[in-house]
């Protein structure tokens, strides 16, 4: 059964454009296949090889202005930017790598960080290059959803399969070493600074790629936007650990909640308290819709303090844990 | 167990989405996009209020042709990308055929992208970068000035009054409002004979704005133009006193110069600042003083340009609703282009000029702060004070 | 030569009160070695503790210094004891859980800051928030000259309590190698408590500090969080002396970029110093200093 279930899953994903016709639910899942990029790229570097990266919107940022220049610029289309992107957030990485991997732990991230804040500065200063904060706007090329929903599918069954392959190489087991113990792989004759070049790396492309598509489906972008701290890089950060880190289905998890957590709050539980308060005019309800709509960022944080205190290794890495707590001690026997 | 809890939150789910789709049939649905959370949330929140406001009052005044109006407000969070999935969602999800609100430049631009294609109206009353207009789409109306028209009034003010400003420094916070406004003002500027000394940009939030004010001081500039938002501009203007900083005149490019709060927070710093505004509530048109009553009266805060815009575009959106031939998207269009009306923020009536196409055109005043109160001073004809120029230095104030 | 100097008191000035806010940053850092990225909103709850009791009891805020303190120091401790103290003895694959965690918590200390005061701007007026004197040409801002002083007794303070008390004795120790301190019989758990705590209260006093000039909002925290961590690696984890270092360097390489390269590279100019630190100076001026 377990070794099926990809395969059902990504059979229901390819169906369901065709059966659900409403675009906001294909929105909303175009939106979760594109942060499955992001997460298993931000994975690879964090969840394999235990570098955590909190720069991981540097890397986005770089490709979809990579797209957005191409299309502004050189007046081509922005899809070139598909081609691009992944070479360009390379190209951030690379030096950016090079320079920082002597760094380790929490000094690596708090440098990441500051690539990602520098990043943001740079587009928004350099107004000549990028339009500073009156960002880039293209119109859209297709104005259905599903063009831009099987791209995105595309791209996320790549970076899964990627991923997948890249672990069960001899490359995934040095990763995996240099989470575990950098010291010991080093002494073992693994060249750390270079797996850790080419973890990072990956991630890079995997993450400019979902940057590229960023630019063509929302067809706008601003340095505040791409390059944000708080909507690209924890939001990578959170995907990853919600959905289990270092697990290659982790952040198809995480990515689907993320998401659904975020509409589900921003949208009031999808209208639920608001409809609720309209039907019985209750003036207490009326409250608690409002407040309900603007709580969508503490629902965020309560989130991930809870699921970092309880499922620490996210929600697929603690699959068990959650599946012991739910069925009753008798059933295990069955379940099992 | 476990399946018990996916299909009780499966039940939960479709209750709530089918609960917050349905209403009744007999309202025309109105789709609103602010930001009512985030760091936006603070005007977000004012034209919320001033867009249900004039909801109240059209509804209590039977409505549009016996139909009452619903307003289904989304929230954007200040964000562009948030923006366009709050737009889709009421496009595709809930169907309205008219579209207001947006607020800041950023997440209008996104988001008229979106009407545009989908051919829904989508009338603009606070996004001020001039490309919003400038693009020929036919679906995109503007109730407000571009950016680049907001200094108009003060530059017939320096025609006339201060024709002895011959230099000028400009600096404006690094956002869409500020990095367009201060390259429209420099053209401005130059063509009003002026030279332009220095053009900085800041990220907004600074906490210290001494370094930099100490180099436009020490460049001697006769205006200093500001384009900030309150806070930014409140501090700017409290460090400039305290490093005794006087050029002949201060001006602010609207944003956070003409709002209560600038005073509060700026005080005695505040006195004799110029700065160019849409409107308050004493300019010349019937029922802008009766809104900013009212609006006092119901939310017990003061209100200002933002909440006027909403306010008026409310009006706007009713009244096209009210003369279509049908509430399908495409004729709301048509009779919002032959919108002709006058409404508390002045009169609206989309016109093409210069790039523009369906725009509305305003005068845009000079106001000045005069013992802690904001007096309209330009033009004279509808001036609440006498203006004060040349303004004394700051141990004479 | 007027520029040049008043340039210099602008970035000595705002260096003082970053020094305040990257100790406590640096303490904690020192001790658990985990960014506390919930720091800059540790500071925002204090300057709405400041704020409230000025708002609603009239209290000045230099007399604010006294409620915000010990407040923070509470919420310090708890947050330490009931968030990140039990991630210790969680199994999981990443050590930086409890980084991200305080991500967490600052998410939801915005949040909650924003359903009570909402996110207007607000602000607290004293006869001294914009009283000047000059020295010669150069204009002195009153309450950033006493924040100035504050710091630096709190950094002699703070110096005083972790050389020459006991408890002082036992963060060091268990800065510098928990598990010996462990041996030595120095509860490391309640010590992580109490330098959370303290953490939190000195930034509680930045904060504090600063509110008389500045203003107030819920999202005030981020940019000061990165401001911490970069005088922290500057000074050197654990370092009073050296986060008043890591501070005025960052203050004055700031108000000296704003002046002579462009305001808008305020930040950038914290971050790329930050960055060559990390590379060409490891472990910040407390390598130079020794203290």
């Amino acid at each position: 059964m377990k070794k099926y279930a990809p395969f059902v899953l990504l059979a229901i994903l390819i169906a369901f454009p065709l059966v659900v016709q409403n675009s906001y639910y294909q929105h909303l899942l175009i939106l979760v296949l594109m942060w499955v990029v992001i997460g298993s790229g931000w994975n690879m570097i964090a969840g394999y090889t235990g570098q955590v990266s909190f720069g991981d919107a540097a890397f986005f940022g770089t490709g979809a202005y990579t797209a957005g220049l191409i299309a502004s610029k050189l007046g081509l289309s922005a899809w070139w930017g598909m081609a691009f992107g992944g070479f360009t957030a390379m190209a951030v990485a690379f030096p950016f790598g090079w320079i920082c991997f002597r760094l380790r732990g929490a000094y690596f991230a708090l440098a990441s960080l500051a690539l990602n804040e520098i990043c943001r500065h740079i587009a928004t200063i350099w107004e000549d290059l990028t339009e500073g904060m009156a960002g880039i706007l293209i119109m859209p090329t297709f104005l259905s959803k599903i063009p831009y929903y099987y791209i995105a599918l595309a791209l996320a069954v790549l970076s899964v399969v990627m991923v997948q392959i890249v672990m069960n190489s001899k490359w995934g087991y040095y990763f995996l070493s240099i989470r575990e113990d950098q010291d010991a792989a080093e002494s073992l004759g693994i060249d750390t600074h270079h797996y850790k070049m080419i973890s990072l790396n990956i991630a890079a492309f995997l993450t400019g790629m979902a940057g590229s598509l960023f630019m063509n489906y929302m067809g706008f972008i601003d340095p505040e936007v791409v390059f944000s701290l708080h909507d690209i890089s924890i939001m990578a950060i959170l995907v990853g650990i919600v959905g289990g880190v270092g697990t290659v289905y982790g952040p198809v998890v995480g990515a689907f909640v993320m998401v659904a957590v975020h509409e589900f709050f921003r949208t009031g539980f999808f209208g639920f308290f608001k409809g609720l308060a309209g039907l019985t005019g209750s003036e207490f309800l009326i409250v608690v819709a409002k407040y309900i709509g603007q709580a969508h960022v503490l629902g965020f944080g309560i989130l991930v303090v809870v699921v970092i205190l309880v499922l620490p290794n996210g929600i697929v890495g603690d699959w068990n844990k959650i599946i012991r707590k739910l069925v009753p001690m008798k059933n295990k026997g069955v379940a099992t | 167990m476990k399946k018990f809890v996916i299909i009780f939150s499966c039940i939960l789910f479709f209750m709530g989405a089918m609960l917050g789709s349905a209403s009744a049939a007999d309202t025309i649905k109105v789709g609103i996009v602010l930001p009512l959370t985030g760091k936006l949330a603070k005007f977000g929140e004012i034209e919320n209020k001033s867009f249900l406001m004039a909801l109240d009052e059209i509804n209590a005044a039977g409505g549009v042709n016996g139909k009452k109006i619903e307003l289904i407000i989304e929230d954007t969070t200040g964000k562009p990308d948030v923006g366009r999935s709050a737009i889709e969602k009421l496009i595709t999800q809930d169907k309205v055929p008219v579209i207001g609100g947006g607020y800041s430049s950023s997440v209008t631009w996104a988001t008229i992208a979106v009407a545009q294609q989908n051919k829904v109206p989508f009338l603009v009353n606070t996004g001020s970068a001039d490309k919003i207009t400038e693009q020929g789409w036919e679906y995109i109306f503007r109730l407000n000035p571009p950016v680049s028209e907001y200094p108009g009034g003060f530059a017939s003010f320096v025609k006339a009054v201060a024709t002895d400003l011959k230099t000028v420094a400009i600096l404006h916070e690094n956002s869409l409002f500020g990095q367009k406004g201060s390259k429209k003002f420099v053209k401005q500027a130059e063509a009003l004979g002026m030279k332009v000394l220095m053009k900085e940009g800041y990220e907004a939030g600074a906490i210290d704005f001494k370094p930099l004010l100490v180099k436009v001081k020490s460049k001697k500039p006769d205006l200093v133009y500001m384009i900030s938002y309150i806070m930014d501009a409140s501090l700017l203007m409290r460090q400039a006193k305290e490093l005794n900083f006087n050029p002949k005149l201060f001006v602010g490019g609207a944003a956070g110069f003409t709002l209560p709060e600038f005073e509060k927070n700026a005080g005695k710093a505040t006195e004799f600042v110029y700065s160019a505004t849409l409107w308050t509530p004493s300019v010349p048109y019937p029922g802008a003083k009766d809104y900013y009553d009212k609006f006092m009266a119901k939310y017990n805060t003061p209100t200002e340009y933002h909440g006027a815009e909403a306010y008026a575009a409310m009006y706007v959106i009713a009244d096209a609703l009210k003369r279509a031939k049908s509430l399908t998207p495409q004729d709301i269009r048509d009779s919002l282009a032959a919108t002709d009306m006058m409404t508390a923020f002045g009169p609206v009536k989309f016109i093409s000029y210069d790039k523009k196409a369906q725009q509305n055109k305003l005068p845009t005043f000079l106001v000045q702060w005069i013992d802690g109160k904001l007096e309209t001073v330009w033009p004279k004809a509808v001036s609440t004070k006498a203006y004060v120029y040349p303004v004394p230095k700051w141990n004479q104030r | 030569m007027e520029v040049f100097l008043q340039t210099l008191v602008a970035g000595i000035l705002k260096g003082g009160l970053y020094s305040l806010i990257g100790m406590g940053m640096s303490m904690i850092m020192g001790v658990m070695k985990i960014i506390n990225l919930a720091h800059g909103q540790l500071m925002m709850v204090a300057m709405y503790v400041t704020f409230a009791c000025f708002h609603f009891l009239g209290l000045d805020p230099y007399l604010g210094l006294f409620v915000a303190m010990p407040a923070l120091f509470l919420l310090g401790c708890l947050i330490q004891k009931y968030t990140l103290n039990p991630l210790m003895e969680v199994e999981s694959i990443l050590p930086e859980n409890q980084v991200l965690m305080t991500v967490g918590i600052g998410m939801v200390l915005t949040e909650i800051a924003r359903f009570i005061f909402t996110s207007d701007y607000k602000s607290v007026q004293t006869s001294y928030s914009g009283a000047t004197f000059f020295i010669g040409e150069t204009s002195f801002s009153v309450a950033l000259v006493i924040a100035f002083f504050i710091a630096v007794l709190f950094t002699l303070i703070m110096f005083w309590f972790l050389t020459k008390t006991d408890i002082g004795r036992s963060i060091r120790a268990t800065a510098q190698d928990k598990d010996a301190a462990l041996l030595m019989g120095v509860d490391s758990k309640r010590i992580t408590i109490i330098t959370f705590g303290l953490g939190s209260a000195l930034v509680a006093a930045a904060g504090t500090l600063l509110l008389p000039v500045y203003y107030l909002f819920p999202d005030i925290g981020g940019p000061f969080t990165r401001k911490a961590f970069v005088i922290t690696i500057l000074g050197g984890l654990g370092s009073t002396v050296g986060a008043i270092f890591g501070g005025i360097t960052l203050g004055l390489a700031e108000a000296f970029g704003a002046t002579y390269i462009g305001m808008a590279f305020d930040d950038m100019i914290g971050l790329i110093i930050f960055i060559l630190v990390l590379l060409f100076l490891p472990g910040g001026f407390k390598r130079l200093t020794k203290i």
